[in-house]
C-alpha cells in the first residue's frame, strides 16, 4: 500500500476516533463513505492496529451443536476407567447426593500425536498429524448450556443484547485488503441459532456486518464451480450500462441523504456502501469462488470428490481462497453436532466430514507460508458431559470444553489448560469465551480494552468488562 | 353421475375389509401383484370387471360374505362413470384404495373423522410399581413455599390407567399360555429383544416386543400386531400385522435379520396372533426416579413485574399541554419531560400516508389516495382519520397483520427438519388467520380457536371448519418425522406446540423448564410436564405419507361439508390423467428395476412416490373437486405424564397432573374435567385474568408500528426479557385492548391516531445525544419494509400485482413428498429433457420426454406469482429468494421480531434477480401507456415507487441517466440492444427506483 493510502487510512482512524468521542459515531463514517475518494479508502480501508500483529487474518472453524471434547481433544483415561459406573457430586470432587447419571467412556481411541505428543482420538486422524501445529484450550467455559444462547456469545460475547459478531470487530479494527470483496464472509451459517445475529454489526456502522454465503451450489460433490452467490450477474447489462445505472441510483441515494443533512441516517450509508461492494463483487466473487484454477491434487486433498467431506471441503478450499484474496475474517459453519442421542455413530459422521477437509486447510495455508499470520480457530458454543444421555449420547457442558487454535502467533504443539479428570470442568488454564475474544483480538494487533465503539453514550467493546489475554499461549 | 357421500369410517372400514381379504389370498400379498389377482376374475377378458365379476371376486373374501350390500356399495363408489362396469382405472382405483390401508405407507392413521383413539405411545412410559415416592411431599409447609405441583403416586395412577386402557383384559387360558411360553416366548427372547426390548443397547424402529403393551403399541410403522374384540372373544388378524409381515419378509425388511425363521415358527407365531396374541407379559416395571427437588419459590417469583395484573393508571400530567392528542401521547410525554427531550416535529401529510398504507395494508398508497389526501381540506387529524378507517376496513390488512402472527405463528408448508415433507393443507391455516385479522376476531377468542378450536361449540358447519383449522397452529410446527421412538415423537411434538403457545402467546420460554426447572423464571420442570401432559393427550394430525424416512404420519382432519371458506383448488380432468399415468409410469419402473446394487433403494423410491401420488389422488372426489382436509388436532388418549428426569425418555418420574403455570395459578382458573385439557388451556391463555396475554399482544402491535416494542423482547416477557420501557403505558393499552372486547383494529386505530404515530422521521441533536435509541419515541423512525412488503411495492409499481387471493398454494398442488425432490425434479427433468432431445433426433419421436416427465409428480415451477407476498409458498429450509433475500424469519421458530440487515446480497438481487428486471420492463411498459411525456413518466414513476413527485435535482438526475444511458446501453457482446433503446433506458430507470434506500423504507 502507498503512503498516501495509508495517510488517508490513519487519518480515518483518527476522524473517527475523535468523532466517536462526541457522540454520533457512525456520522464520521456516514461523512467519509459519501466522498468519491473514501469509496475505496473509507472505514473499510486497511489500517494499522495499536501494536503489531501476529494474525492479520482469521478463519473460524465453527462446529456447531457442542462438539464433545472428551471424544476428540481432551483425553480422560479416567473416564475410560470408569466407563458405566453411577457418577455423584463426589465424583466430580464436590459435596452433597446429587446424581449425575453413568459416566461413559470416550467413544474413539486417544493417541499421542507428533513430536509433541499431543493426545488426540482416533475421530482426527487427519487432523492429528498436525498436532505439532495446534494450541488445544482445554480449559474452555461458558454461561449457559444452551444452544442460542451460547452460540451468540460466542460469537458476540453477549446473548443478552445484540451487539456486534467478533468478526465485525475484527473488520471495524482492521479494514480490510480487498475492497471488492466483503471484509467479513460466513459461509453456510446457521438461521437458528440466533440467525444474523452472529455475523451482524450491530451498533457498528453497517459496513461491517458479515456477508452470509449460502446455496445449495456450496454442497455437494457435483456442485458447479461458480455461480454459488444467487444474482452475482445481470443477465442483460454491460458493465459499462450498470455503472451507469448505478452511478443513478447513488445520486438518488446522495440526494436522500442531503435532505436529512448532518442528521442522515446510517441505514442509507449502509445501502450505499452495499451497492459499491456488490457491484464489485460481481467481478470478484465469480472469480474467488471458482475452483476451476485447483489442482485436482488440491481439489482432492480437500475431499471434494468424496459424499461425506465434499461440503465442508468446498467450503475450506473457499474460505482458503477468500483469504488469500484478502478477506478479513471467514467463518466456516459445520453443524449438528448436538448428539443427545447416536452420539457413536454421529461423531464419527460429524468429524468424518471435517477432518480431512480442516487437515488440508492446514497444510495449504503451511505451504502457502499463510498460516504463519493467519489465525485458525477451532470449535463449538460449548462441549458435552461425561456421564451418558440415554445409552448412546451426551448432555450439554459449559463447565469445560476444548477449542483449538493454530497459526497467527499461537504456541504451538502445545495443550493449555485442563479439565477434571472426567472432562466436566475447567479447573486449571481456564479460559472463558470473553478471554477468548481478548486473546484473538491481541493477535490481531488490539488491545481488547482499547478498540472500543462509543453507541449510546458509552464506550462499547467486544469483551464489554471481562477478558484477560492468555498470555502462555502466545508465541 | 351419482356421487356417494358414505361416512368415511364406513368406507375405510371396507377398505379394510377388502384389503385383509386380499391379503388372505393364498400367495403372499404384493402390492403390484393385486392387479393380476382381481384380473383373473375378469371372465370375458374385457378388461373390465362387470358387477356379476365383482360379485364373484367378493365371494372369495370371507369377510365380504353374507355382506351383498357391502359388495354394492364398494362397486357403486368405484365405478366412478356409473357404466356398470368396473374399467382399469377405475380397478386401479380400487386396488390403490385398498393398498393405502394395506401398505405400511397407507397404514398410517386414516383420514377424516375417525374417531378411534390411537394408544398414547406415552402409556408405555408412565411408571406402574407400586413404590412409594419419596415422603419429603408431606413435609410441613415452609414460611416460604416451594414449588410443589402435587404429583400421584404410581399407585394411583394404575388404577386410573386401567380404566382408560382401551385393549380389553385378557384371561389367558392353560392352553395359550402354555403355547406362549413354549413356541413364541423363546424366540421372542432370542430372536427379537436383542433390538427390540427395553433392554436393547439401540432400540430399532421403536418397536420393543418385551410385553404386550409394547406389542400392541408397536413402533414407527403402527401397531406390531392387530387385534380387535367381538362378543368378548379377542381374535388377530395374523395377515395384516406388521409382525407376521416382517416374519415373512412381505413389506418390511426380513426380521430378524439374521436370517428367516423356519416356516414352521413363522406358522406358530401366526396361530399366536390369530388368537389374539395371548401374551401375559406386563412388562418390567419401569423404574420411577425422585423427583429433583425444586428450588424454585414461587412466591417470590410472582413480584415479576409481567405475572401481575395490569394496573389502570391515569394518563399523568404533562408540562406541555398543547402537544399530546391522546392518553398514548401523555405517557410518552410524561417521560420524555423528565429525561430532558422533545418530541421532533409532525410528518408531512405525503411521509404519514405512506407510513400508514404500508403499515396497516403493507401496500403502497396509489397516486389517486395520495392526491386526495394531499388535496384534502380537512384538518390533518380529521382527514388522516378518514385515511384510517378506509385501510383497516380493506382486505389488504388482514394479509399484513396475519402476517405478523404467521410470523409468531412460525408458519410453514413443510415440517422442516431432516425429513422436510410437504405440508399441503398448511395454506388453509394461513387463510383462516388472514380472515380472522379482517374480520377483526376478537384476539382472545382468535387464540382459543387455535388451541382447542375442535372442541369449542359451533353454530354450524362454516364455524365448525373454522375452529377446526385454526388448530393448525398446533399441527404445523416443524417436526422431526423421522422419529423412530413414537414416544419420543410424542414428547418432541409437545415441546413444540408448548413452545410456540408459550412464547407466542405469553412471552415465556416454558420450553426452557422441558430437562430442569428453569434457570431464570419461576417456572419448576413439574410445570413444563403438566403444560406438556395436555398437548401429549392431543393427537396432532399434520398428513404425511409413510415411508423410509417418514416414520410418523398422523393423517389429517377432514372438515364438514358445505363451507364456503376454505375451497381448495379442483383438479382438471387432464391433472387426474396425469396422476394416474403416473401411477403406470411408476408400476412399470418398478418393474425394470432388475435385481442390481441399487434396485432396493430405487424400489423403495418408487413406492414411496407411488404412496405420495395415489395420497394426492385421494385429496380429491372423483370428479376433481377437492376433499376439504386440513391440519389440526383433536383429543387423544388422555393421559397425565410422568415427568422425565432431564427431559430423557428412559427416566420417568413421578406422574404430574395436567395444569398449567403456578406463578400464574389463580382461584378463578378452569379446571380440567374430561378430555386433555386443551380447553381450559385455551381459557386460561385467552383470558383477562392472565396478566400476560393482552400485554404480549399489545406490544406486538406497537412494536409492528414503531419498529420497537415497549419491552423490546416481544417473545420473552420473562425475567431475561427487558423490562418495559413504558409500564404504565403498556397496561394501560392492555387494558383498553380487553375492553374493548379484543378489537385488534381497535387497538391499532388508538396507536396510529397518536401524536406520538404522526411524528416525523428526522433525527434531533439533542434527541441522539440522550436517547439514541429512541426508548421515548421523541422521533418516529424510518424503518425497513419487510421483504413482502418490499416485493409487493414492486408488483405495484409495475402494476402485475393481483390483488385477488390465490386459491391454496403452490404446496397444495405439489401435494405430499419431501421437499428433496424439488431439486431432484429440476434434476432430472433437465437430464431428461436431453436425453429425450437426443433421441428426438435419432428417431424423430419424443415419447420418451412426455412419459418420464409424467414419473416426477411435482409441478413446473410457476411462473413469477403475481399475487401478494404473504400467499409465496414458506417452504422451510427453501424460501423463495424475495422474502429470504430481506430477513424473513426462520419458519421454523417464534419471530416476534424480524432483523433488519444490509448486506450486498440484497444489492445484487435488485440489480440481476429475474423477478426485479422483469418487474422494471413490466413498469417501464406502464409508463410508456399511460404518457408520452418524458417528465410526466418521471413524476409519475417517483409516484409509484416513493409515493412523491421527484425533486428538481432528482428530476435532473433522471433525465440525464435516460440520454446518457440510451447512448451506452449494449449487451455483453458490445451489441447495441436492439429493442428500442429508450425502452430499455426507461426499464434500467424503473429499476434504479426500486433500488433506492428510498423505496425499500417507511418513512
Amino acid at each position: 500500500m502507498n503512503d498516501i493510502a495509508q495517510q488517508l487510512a490513519m487519518m480515518s482512524r483518527r476522524e473517527l476516533l475523535k468523532t466517536a468521542s462526541v457522540g454520533f459515531g457512525y456520522l464520521a463514517f456516514a461523512g467519509l463513505s459519501t466522498q468519491a475518494a473514501a469509496r475505496e479508502a473509507g472505514p473499510l480501508a486497511a489500517r494499522a492496529p495499536h501494536f503489531a500483529p501476529r494474525a492479520k487474518r482469521v478463519i473460524f472453524l465453527c462446529m456447531q451443536g457442542g462438539p464433545s471434547h472428551v471424544d476428540t481433544f481432551d483425553y480422560k483415561p479416567k473416564l475410560q476407567a470408569n466407563d458405566g459406573k453411577e457418577a455423584s457430586s463426589t465424583t466430580f470432587g464436590g459435596t452433597g447426593r446429587a446424581r449425575y447419571g453413568k459416566l461413559l467412556g470416550p467413544q474413539a481411541k486417544f493417541r499421542q500425536r507428533g513430536e509433541s505428543g499431543l493426545w488426540i482420538s482416533d475421530l482426527f486422524p487427519e487432523v492429528a498429524k498436525h498436532a505439532d501445529d495446534l494450541c488445544l484450550l482445554r480449559g474452555m467455559h461458558t454461561d449457559v448450556p444452551a444452544h442460542s444462547q451460547a452460540f451468540l456469545q460466542m460469537h458476540t460475547g453477549t446473548s443478552r443484547f445484540v451487539r456486534p459478531s467478533l468478526g465485525s470487530w475484527a473488520l471495524y479494527g482492521l479494514g480490510t485488503e480487498n475492497a471488492n470483496l466483503p471484509g467479513f464472509i460466513s459461509l453456510n451459517p446457521p438461521s437458528g441459532q440466533g440467525g444474523a445475529q452472529n455475523y451482524g454489526s450491530a451498533f457498528l456502522p453497517a459496513v461491517y456486518q458479515g456477508t452470509p454465503i449460502r446455496g445449495r451450489g456450496m454442497q455437494g460433490a457435483g456442485a458447479a464451480p461458480t455461480s454459488q452467490v444467487p444474482n452475482i450477474a445481470n443477465p442483460q447489462l454491460s458493465e459499462l450500462a450498470q455503472r451507469r445505472q448505478l452511478d443513478f441510483i447513488q445520486e438518488l441515494n446522495q440526494s436522500k441523504r442531503a435532505q436529512e443533512e448532518h442528521l442522515a441516517n446510517s441505514q442509507v450509508d449502509g445501502v450505499i456502501s452495499s451497492y459499491e461492494l456488490a457491484f464489485r463483487m460481481q467481478d470478484t466473487v465469480p472469480e474467488v469462488m471458482n475452483l476451476a484454477g485447483e489442482t485436482s491434487a488440491t481439489q482432492a486433498a480437500y475431499g471434494l470428490e468424496n459424499r461425506e467431506t465434499a461440503t465442508f471441503g468446498r467450503q475450506c478450499l473457499l474460505a482458503r481462497r477468500f483469504l488469500e484474496a484478502g478477506v478479513r475474517f471467514v467463518e466456516v459453519c459445520q453443524t449438528g453436532w448436538d448428539q443427545h442421542r447416536n452420539l457413536k455413530d454421529g461423531l464419527a459422521k460429524q468429524s468424518g466430514a471435517v477432518d480431512q477437509p480442516i487437515a488440508a486447510l492446514l497444510a495449504d495455508l503451511k505451504q502457502r507460508d499463510l498460516l504463519k499470520d493467519t489465525l485458525v480457530i477451532w470449535g463449538g458454543e460449548f462441549g458435552r458431559t461425561p456421564v451418558a444421555q440415554g445409552a448412546d449420547g451426551r448432555g450439554h457442558n459449559n463447565l469445560g470444553y476444548t477449542m483449538w487454535m493454530a497459526g497467527g502467533g499461537v504456541r504451538s504443539g502445545l495443550s493449555y489448560g485442563e479439565t477434571d479428570e472426567y472432562g466436566r470442568e475447567a479447573i486449571d488454564g481456564r479460559v472463558h469465551i470473553h478471554d477468548l475474544h481478548a486473546t484473538i483480538l491481541h493477535l490481531l494487533g488490539f488491545d481488547h480494552k482499547q478498540l472500543t465503539y462509543r453507541y449510546a453514550g458509552r464506550d462499547f467493546r467486544l469483551t464489554d468488562v471481562h477478558g484477560n489475554v492468555v498470555k502462555d499461549i502466545l508465541v | 353421475m351419482q356421487k356417494f357421500h358414505y361416512p368415511l369410517a364406513i368406507i375405510l372400514g371396507l377398505f379394510c375389509l377388502l384389503e385383509s381379504a386380499m391379503a388372505a389370498e393364498p400367495s403372499p400379498a404384493k402390492p403390484p401383484q393385486d392387479a393380476a389377482r382381481i384380473r383373473q376374475f375378469d371372465r370375458n377378458q374385457d378388461r373390465q370387471l362387470s358387477f356379476e365379476e365383482f360379485e364373484e371376486f367378493a365371494s372369495r373374501i370371507p369377510r365380504l360374505k353374507g355382506r351383498p350390500e357391502a359388495v354394492a356399495f364398494l362397486f357403486e363408489l368405484h365405478d366412478a362413470d356409473g357404466s356398470g362396469q368396473l374399467d382399469r382405472k377405475e380397478l386401479q382405483e380400487l386396488r390403490s384404495s385398498a393398498q393405502q390401508s394395506a401398505s405400511p405407507a397407507g397404514r398410517s392413521r386414516s383420514f377424516g373423522p375417525d374417531t378411534s383413539v390411537r394408544r398414547n405411545p406415552l402409556r408405555l412410559t408412565i411408571p406402574k410399581n407400586k413404590k412409594q415416592g419419596k415422603t419429603n411431599q408431606q413435609k410441613p409447609k415452609s414460611t416460604k413455599q416451594k414449588a410443589k405441583q402435587p404429583t400421584i403416586k404410581a399407585a394411583e395412577v394404575e388404577a386410573e390407567r386401567m380404566s382408560q386402557a382401551e385393549q380389553p383384559p385378557v384371561k389367558l387360558t392353560e392352553q395359550q399360555l402354555a403355547f406362549f411360553e413354549s413356541k413364541i416366548r423363546p424366540v421372542l427372547a432370542d430372536r427379537c429383544y436383542g433390538c427390540h426390548s427395553s433392554e436393547a443397547k439401540q432400540l430399532r424402529a421403536g418397536l420393543m416386543l418385551d410385553s404386550r403393551d409394547a406389542i400392541l403399541l408397536g413402533g414407527s410403522s403402527g401397531p406390531a400386531v392387530v387385534v380387535s374384540s367381538e362378543d368378548g372373544v379377542v381374535h388377530g388378524d395374523a395377515e395384516a400385522s406388521p409382525l407376521i409381515q416382517a416374519l415373512r419378509g412381505d413389506y418390511y425388511d426380513q426380521m430378524p435379520p439374521s436370517g428367516k425363521l423356519s416356516s414352521q415358527t413363522i406358522a406358530d407365531f401366526e396361530r399366536w396372533v390369530a388368537m389374539g396374541a395371548p401374551d401375559p407379559r406386563e412388562g418390567e416395571p419401569v423404574p420411577v426416579e425422585e423427583t429433583p427437588e425444586s428450588t424454585i419459590d414461587i412466591e417470590a417469583g410472582k413480584q415479576h413485574w409481567a405475572f401481575q395484573l395490569p394496573e389502570g393508571v391515569k394518563p399523568p400530567s404533562v408540562a406541555d399541554k398543547s402537544w399530546p392528542s391522546t392518553d398514548i401521547d401523555r405517557f410518552l410525554l410524561a417521560k420524555m419531560e423528565v429525561a430532558g427531550l422533545k418530541p421532533v416535529g409532525d410528518a408531512s401529510r405525503g411521509a404519514l400516508l405512506r407510513r400508514v398504507s404500508f403499515d396497516l395494508t403493507g401496500l403502497p398508497p396509489s397516486v389517486e389516495e395520495i392526491e386526495a389526501f394531499l388535496s384534502d381540506p380537512d384538518s390533518t387529524p380529521i382527514a388522516f382519520e378518514k385515511v384510517v378507517d378506509r385501510l383497516l376496513d380493506s382486505p389488504a390488512f388482514g394479509e399484513r397483520w396475519g402476517r405478523h402472527w404467521l410470523d409468531v405463528a412460525r408458519y410453514g408448508e413443510s415440517s422442516g427438519r431432516e425429513a422436510n415433507i410437504f405440508y399441503p393443507f398448511a395454506w388453509r391455516y394461513r387463510d383462516y388467520v388472514i380472515d380472522a385479522f379482517n374480520a377483526d376476531k376478537p384476539f382472545d377468542e382468535f387464540l382459543r380457536e387455535q388451541i382447542a378450536g375442535d372442541l369449542l361449540p359451533a353454530s354450524n358447519n362454516t364455524e365448525k371448519a373454522e375452529q377446526t383449522i385454526a388448530t393448525g397452529f398446533l399441527a404445523l410446527g416443524a417436526k422431526s418425522h423421522s422419529e423412530r421412538d413414537p414416544r419420543q415423537y410424542v414428547l418432541d411434538v409437545a415441546d413444540e406446540q408448548l413452545d410456540a403457545v408459550s412464547r407466542g402467546m405469553l412471552g415465556l420460554t416454558v420450553a426452557c423448564a422441558r430437562c430442569h426447572d428453569h434457570k431464570f423464571d419461576p417456572i419448576p420442570q413439574t410445570d413444563y410436564y403438566a403444560l406438556a401432559g395436555i398437548l401429549a393427550s392431543t393427537e396432532t394430525l399434520s398428513g404425511g405419507v409413510r415411508g423410509r424416512q417418514v416414520r410418523q404420519a398422523n393423517g389429517l382432519v377432514e372438515l364438514p361439508e358445505s363451507v364456503e371458506a376454505a375451497t381448495g383448488e379442483p383438479l382438471s380432468p387432464k391433472e387426474i390423467d396425469q396422476l394416474y399415468d403416473q401411477l403406470d409410469n411408476l408400476d412399470q419402473a418398478i418393474q425394470r428395476v432388475g435385481n442390481g446394487p441399487d434396485a432396493r433403494r430405487m424400489r423403495i423410491g418408487i413406492e414411496m412416490r407411488q404412496a405420495n401420488v395415489r395420497q394426492k389422488i385421494s385429496y380429491y372426489h372423483e370428479d376433481g373437486s377437492p376433499r376439504d382436509f386440513a391440519m389440526g388436532v383433536r383429543d387423544g388418549d388422555v393421559l397425565d405424564i410422568p415427568l422425565f428426569v432431564r427431559g430423557e425418555l428412559k427416566r420417568p418420574s413421578d406422574v404430574v397432573p395436567r395444569g398449567f403455570l403456578q406463578v400464574l395459578q389463580q382461584s378463578s382458573d378452569p379446571e380440567i374435567s374430561t378430555g386433555s385439557g386443551r380447553r381450559e388451556l385455551a381459557e386460561w391463555i385467552a383470558s383477562e385474568r392472565n396478566p400476560l396475554t393482552a400485554r404480549v399482544m399489545a406490544n406486538r402491535v406497537w412494536l409492528h408500528l414503531f419498529g420497537r416494542g415497549l419491552v423490546t423482547t416481544p417473545d420473552n416477557f420473562g425475567a431475561t426479557g427487558e423490562p418495559p420501557s413504558h409500564p404504565e403505558l403498556l397496561d394501560h393499552l392492555a387494558i383498553e385492548f380487553v375492553e374493548s372486547g379484543w378489537s385488534v383494529k381497535e387497538l391499532v386505530r388508538q396507536i396510529v391516531l397518536s401524536r406520538a404515530y404522526q411524528l416525523d422521521s428526522t433525527m434531533s441533536f439533542e434527541g441522539h445525544e440522550i436517547d439514541p435509541d429512541n426508548e421515548f419515541v421523541w422521533r418516529h423512525p424510518a424503518r425497513r419494509l419487510e421483504a413482502e412488503a418490499i416485493r409487493d411495492a414492486i408488483l405495484s409499481a409495475s402494476g402485475t400485482i393481483d390483488l385477488q387471493r390465490p386459491v391454496g398454494s403452490f404446496v397444495a398442488k405439489i401435494g405430499d413428498g419431501q421437499v428433496r425432490a424439488l431439486d431432484n425434479a429440476a434434476v432430472q427433468r433437465a437430464k431428461q429433457l436431453q436425453r429425450a432431445k437426443a433421441m428426438a433426433r435419432r428417431t424423430g419421436n419424443n415419447r420418451m420426454q412426455r412419459n418420464r416427465n409424467a414419473m416426477f409428480p411435482v409441478p413446473e415451477a410457476e411462473p413469477t406469482p403475481t399475487y401478494r407476498a404473504v400467499y409465496l409458498p414458506i417452504i422451510r429450509d427453501r424460501l423463495d429468494e424475495s422474502l429470504a433475500a430481506f430477513d424473513f424469519p426462520d419458519p421454523s421458530l417464534v419471530a416476534g421480531q424480524r432483523e433488519t440487515t444490509t448486506v450486498p446480497s440484497q444489492s445484487l438481487f435488485l440489480m440481476n434477480s429475474e423477478l426485479v428486471i422483469e418487474q422494471a420492463v413490466a413498469m417501464a411498459e406502464r409508463l410508456a401507456e399511460v404518457s408520452s411525456s418524458t417528465s410526466e413518466r418521471i413524476d409519475l414513476a417517483f409516484q409509484w415507487t416513493l409515493s412523491r413527485s421527484p425533486r428538481a435535482d432528482e428530476s435532473r438526475a433522471a433525465r440525464t441517466f435516460l440520454k446518457e444511458f440510451s447512448r451506452i446501453d449494449q449487451d455483453k457482446q458490445g451489441n447495441k440492444n436492439k429493442q428500442g433503446n429508450q425502452t430499455s433506458a426507461w426499464s434500467a430507470f424503473c429499476q434504479s427506483l426500486f433500488a433506492t434506500a428510498e423505496f425499500r423504507e417507511i418513512p
